[in-house]
């Protein structure tokens, strides 16, 4: 063996891994050629590595460099070639991995909150931001509590507003408004008073699309010493505003109910027509959203509050007549049917 | 109150249109609910004038006519009424037309001659009661007028307050109207002339019951002759909505619409009369057993508190409500009493109540009546009487109170009012709103008593001087008692829209919890666990509790929300047997809403609702109680192309109730069987119970339960729970269990124990028997079959160990493990799964 022959045989090598190394196909066939010529048992290179020890001492460092020279050649050819393959094999993978992007997803079960009780946490937390907490009062009540503390004395003809269903409980009743709400929170509280009470009432009313037996209302109460008629306008108009949008009209006008005085009906703009007049508002432009008032003195006795200290105002509203005009909804019947095709709409 | 404009302008003059009069009324607090075109169903009904009338060719009851309309070539129609002549004015309904109710007027043939449209009777145009005749008109009504512009007006449907009875006539709206306007309304002035005898000579009133009739005022007047009413005042009851009867009666009618002043009209030939010949009327409480058939003919017993107008005989009618028919003016009748008079309220509501006749009348009555009224009201109806039907009234009058009291006077305070308000409109401006309802002001006595509240709860103060003032109520005004009355009397007038709102500016309450704060948690984690909430009716119908069987969960260790089994609170007076009875509980409802569901071919229904139970205590007071119901039905989720459907089993009902546990008090609920059958699934219902804070059964519902709701689908899981806290309670705060930073040690324990032994037990065992590094354990699998013996099952549980700051030690870990190995060993016979 000598020099020339040795380096030659280096220089084929190098000269016929490199293509091969070029032209491998993947990961493996790199892997085969990288023992085949970097073998440390096997390997071409360590074969010819053999070789050096039979060369004239002083040729040995000439070789040793071309060893090095053509090492690093086909590891760098190895390397580049390995990150190649690599990256071919990922993008092969993710090709084979596309999916039709437009299919619909995977559902995520979701349920929805009954809309009387959406509409009933809205209307809390617009009247909470004034400062409003919510209390509750039982739904059997009895004529006392119904109607007498209310002003509403037997034999009174207001007493027509309101038809009732009787209990097999001496004097018992269901309420037929939230209002005997009011009694229980000026006993609870003292003023400053500022209470919601949202509940179900009952009525001795024909069902039909406007009129329901069992529905809901929301009662509201504020007392204190300088509690005026100019405060309730002032609330009603913020809650119309944040309940039916900013630019709602809203009107002021005479009602009346026992318990209050002066009495008050709220409306605001038509839904429908926006206020130029439709069947939905009987032509008027407007619609009828709550009944409110100044608490009428008697009432405030039986709160035990003195009405020569405290004045205030309450209002009611029913629950299903906002729910409606918010949500576009024709009949009161479809809140408790619990159709699942209307109820899932507010999911 | 229907209230036609043309009759209204008789007592006020106003340039409003109809809709801006509408607006202007429910602005005063006299709502406008409609506002009707009387007449505009008269389409195509013009004025002709008959030129001649002959008799049809071929039928005899027939007339063929020929009608001029206009300029054009006269119309020839045929007509079978027999009160035609040529020179008459008559309505027309040309071809075209659409009369009241929808009747449509074509050319026709009649008998073989052509009919160019149809002359009209009263009654087919509504216009009067009489359908035998042609309605002639004036002579000097102009020919081709339309119908529409000679008779139609606009009717304005008012509703007025039970507290406004004085407006519940034209006179009343009439006089609001002019203060909306400024204008001044008109009474219409009595001018009778009484030519009869002394009124003393041929009437008495005893009225044995002065507080049920304070007054009682009576007229008469003999020789009459009973016919229609003369066509316009027909025209004005039916533009009024009440049908035109004959000139007495409607003279009572009319009066009442006029001026809210029922009347009653007695044939004086049935009222019997004294030795001197008089007729005598008694108001008296009728006696047990009376009878009495009403003008409705119907005979009605009477009860004794029933307030009567009687003669020596027996009653005549019943005070106030209706009149009797043995006494009714009819054709035959020459002489009429008229009874005007004033009744207790209460007694005409509840005696209306009673035999449930409420009529015109006794609305009227039951709001209360001024007394002067009573005089005026005869008055005016025996003027209107001789007026329309001829005959001498007699002169004078009975009157059992003629002493008209003075005005009322209520004491106010001009700076209270504005303080109610949140105006600053002064004591002048005030009394200036107020004058314009005819309300005067004057000062105050000093000292004078100021009424704050009248009623049950009555109240009063002495003014300060010069701070109050006196308003002289007019007489009508009954609704005026208190000092808050003329508050609003005052705003009314200004305009409810003069009040200029303002935000709250008086002090803030402290802050309240808020009652609802867990009810709304757990709604908030059932919809966002995929369940919808439903809102059921309360009241249920009788069967439904036997039918469910569902058992009244009284929920004692559940602090606050312990519920009665007691006797349903049952409705007596339910609109419908359906819904009579408040339930006891939820689960009912929510199979109704399951039913209601299926039946729209939706079987996949996963519902919850948070409502009340009802009964009545052993001490016969009602009970209501909060509990949160859940149904699951048919699939978890519909069906999509990457997810299966899966049915609902138990175990997706239990996970509901452990994720409500973890949210209420971040524990796990402990099951255990439910034995006690019916409604349920006998091998599938448990108990759950997390102590203190829930308590509730969860299982499948008894095949036999879907049978009786007629149900298609195959299993049904519901719960109901007691929740501490969901009638009124707050989630408690989250406390945290210190994170260890060490890395726990996970061992999975697979354990043979016997089929009876429940997982729930064994559970218990090991949680009791590991010490407080015990992180987790969680039953992840249970294994039946070979290797094992029939009647083995194999329990395999994942436990976590770890200490604080530190990992454990293998050899740490498996004494932990023995530990529980050996507790189960030991307390079910287990054995360790190799
Ligand atoms: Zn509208």
């Amino acid at each position: 063996m000598d020099l020339a022959t040795l380096t030659g045989q280096l220089r084929a090598l190098r000269d016929e891994a490199l293509p091969r190394i070029g032209a491998a196909p993947d990961l493996a066939a790199l892997e085969e050629l990288d023992v085949a010529y970097l073998g440390r048992k096997g390997g071409a290179l360590s074969g010819l590595m053999r070789g050096i020890g039979q060369l004239p001492p002083e040729d040995r460092p000439r070789v040793g460099l071309l060893v090095n020279e053509v090492r690093e050649a086909v590891e760098g050819a190895l390397a580049n070639a390995r990150e190649r393959a690599a990256g071919a094999a990922l993008a092969g993978r993710l090709v084979a991995e596309t999916v039709d992007v437009t299919t619909p997803g995977r559902p995520v079960a979701r349920g929805s909150l009954h809309p009387i009780q959406e509409t009933i946490g809205r209307i809390a937390e617009i009247f909470g931001q004034f400062g409003f907490v919510s209390y509750e009062g039982p739904e059997i009540e009895s004529d006392a509590t119904n109607f007498r503390m209310l002003n509403i004395p037997p034999d009174h003809p207001a007493r027509d507003l309101w038809d009732t269903l009787y209990v097999d409980i001496d004097g018992g009743l269901l309420r037929t408004h939230t209002s005997p709400g009011q009694i229980r929170v000026m006993h609870a509280e003292t003023p400053p008073i500022r209470a919601l009470l949202p509940g179900r009432c009952f009525r001795y009313e024909a069902v039909d699309a406007a009129h329901a037996s069992e529905f809901f209302q929301v009662e509201g109460l504020m007392v204190d010493e300088g509690t005026t008629l100019a405060d309730l306008r002032g609330l009603l108009d913020e809650f119309a505003h944040a309940m039916f949008g900013a630019g709602r009209a809203t009107r002021f006008r005479p009602g009346y109910y026992p318990f209050t005085e002066p009495s008050v009906a709220f409306d605001v703009g038509c839904l429908v027509c926006g206020g130029s007049g439709c069947p939905a508002c009987g032509r008027t432009g407007w619609m009828t959203i709550l009944g409110a008032g100044m608490v009428h003195p008697v009432v405030l006795q039986y709160g035990g509050i003195d009405p020569e200290r405290f004045q205030g105002f309450a209002f009611g509203m029913g629950v299903e007549r906002i729910a409606m005009l918010r949500h576009g909804i024709a009949d009161v019947r479809i809140f408790l049917d619990n159709d699942l095709r209307f109820l899932e709409q507010f999911r | 109150m229907r209230v036609p404009l043309g009759w209204l302008r008789d007592y006020v003059h106003f340039d409003l249109a109809p809709d801006a009069l509408a607006e202007r009324l429910t602005l005063l607090g006299f709502e406008v609910k409609g506002l009707e075109r009387w007449g505009a169903e008269w389409r195509n009904v013009v004025v002709g004038e008959l030129l001649t009338v002959e008799k049809h060719p071929r039928a005899d009851r027939l007339s063929l006519t020929t009608v001029r309309v206009g300029p054009g070539e006269p119309l020839q129609i045929v007509c079978g009424a027999r009160n035609i002549a040529p020179g008459q004015r008559v309505p027309v309904a040309l071809p075209g037309a659409l009369l009241p109710g929808n009747r449509a007027i074509e050319r026709t043939e009649k008998m073989g001659i052509v009919s160019n449209g149809m002359l009209c009777s009263g009654d087919e145009l509504r216009l009067s009661v009489d359908g035998e005749g042609i309605l002639i008109l004036p002579a000097d009504t102009i020919v081709g007028t339309a119908l529409t512009d000679l008779y139609g007006d606009w009717v304005l449907d008012v509703d007025v307050k039970p507290n406004r009875g004085d407006a519940l006539c034209l006179v009343g709206l009439a006089r609001e109207v002019a203060a909306a306007t400024g204008g001044v309304a008109r009474f219409p002035v009595v001018a009778l002339r009484e030519d009869g005898p002394p009124i003393g000579d041929v009437l008495g009133v005893t009225v044995e019951d002065p507080e049920l009739c304070p007054r009682f005022v009576a007229r008469r007047v003999d020789g009459v002759r009973v016919a229609p009413s003369p066509e316009h005042v027909q025209r004005r009851l039916l533009a009024a909505g009440m049908r035109p009867v004959s000139n007495v009666v409607d003279a009572t009618n009319f009066v009442m619409l006029e001026l809210g002043k029922p009347t009653h009209a007695f044939d004086a030939a049935c009222v019997a009369r004294d030795a001197s010949g008089r007729a005598v009327l008694v108001v008296r409480t009728a006696r047990d057993g009376e009878r009495l058939e009403t003008l409705d003919h119907v005979a009605r017993t009477l009860t004794p508190d029933t307030l009567l107008i009687a003669d020596a005989d027996g009653p005549l009618a019943i005070a106030g409500v209706m009149g009797g028919a043995a006494s009714e003016v009819g054709a035959a009748t020459q002489d009429v009493i008229i009874e005007s008079a004033v009744f207790d309220p209460v007694s005409i509501r509840r005696t209306a109540f009673r035999y449930a006749l409420r009529s015109e009348a006794s609305l009227r009555f039951e709001k209360g009546q001024e007394s002067r009224l009573a005089r005026i009201g005869a008055d005016r109806v025996a003027e209107l009487i001789v007026a329309w039907s001829g005959g001498r009234a007699a002169s004078g009058r009975v009157d059992t109170d003629p002493d008209e009291s003075a005005p009322a006077r209520v004491g106010y305070r001009p700076a209270r009012v504005d303080r109610l308000l949140g105006t600053d409109l002064g004591p002048e401006a005030q009394a200036a709103l107020l004058a314009r309802v005819g309300i005067g002001t004057e000062p105050s006595m000093p000292g004078s008593e100021i009424v704050i509240a009248a009623g049950s709860m009555p109240l009063s103060v002495h003014a300060a001087p010069g701070e109050a003032r006196d308003a002289v109520v007019p007489s009508w005004r009954r609704d005026i008692l208190v000092e808050a009355d003329l508050a609003e009397e005052v705003v009314r007038l200004a305009g409810y829209e003069t009040v200029v709102g303002k935000t709250p500016d008086t002090a803030m309450p402290h802050v309240r919890p808020n009652p609802l704060e867990l009810r709304d948690a757990l709604r908030a984690a059932l919809a966002g666990a995929g369940l919808t909430e439903v809102v059921t009716p309360a009241l249920v119908a009788p069967g439904q509790a036997a039918a469910l069987g569902w058992p009244v969960l009284a929920a004692d260790g559940v602090a606050g929300e312990i519920a009665i089994d007691g006797p349903a609170v049952t409705v007596t007076n339910p609109l419908s047997e359906r819904h009579s009875v408040l339930r006891s509980g939820l689960v009912g409802s929510l199979l109704d809403v399951l039913a209601l569901n299926e039946r729209h071919g939706r079987g996949d229904v996963a519902i919850f609702e948070v409502g009340k139970g009802y009964a009545k205590a052993p001490d016969g007071a009602p009970a209501e109680w909060w509990r949160l119901g859940l149904l699951l039905a048919g699939s978890s989720g519909a069906p999509a192309w990457n997810r299966p459907a899966r049915p609902y089993d138990l175990d997706d009902a239990k996970g509901i109730v452990e994720l409500l546990a973890r949210v209420l008090s971040r524990s796990e609920p402990v099951w255990s069987p439910y034995t006690d059958g019916a409604p349920l699934h006998p091998g599938r219902a448990a108990r759950a119970t997390a102590p203190g804070s829930l308590a509730g059964i969860v299982g499948e519902l008894h095949p036999s339960v879907l049978a009786t709701w007629d149900l298609r689908t195959e299993r049904v899981l519901v719960a109901e729970l007691a929740i501490r806290g969901l009638s009124a309670g707050q989630l408690p705060p989250v406390r945290v269990t210190p994170v260890g930073r060490a890395q726990p040690a996970e061992r999975d324990l697979a354990l043979v124990v016997a089929e009876g032994v429940p997982a729930a037990d064994l559970a218990a065992t090991l949680r009791s028997a590991a010490g407080e590094r015990l992180r987790e354990l969680a039953l992840f699998d249970i294994y039946r079959g070979a290797p094992l013996a029939p009647g083995e099952k194999s329990l395999a549980w994942r436990v976590v160990f770890a200490a604080d700051e530190r990992v454990l030690a293998d050899d740490e870990v498996d004494a932990e493990v023995a530990r529980l190995i050996s507790a189960a060993v030991a307390a079910h016979g287990a054995r360790l799964r190799s």
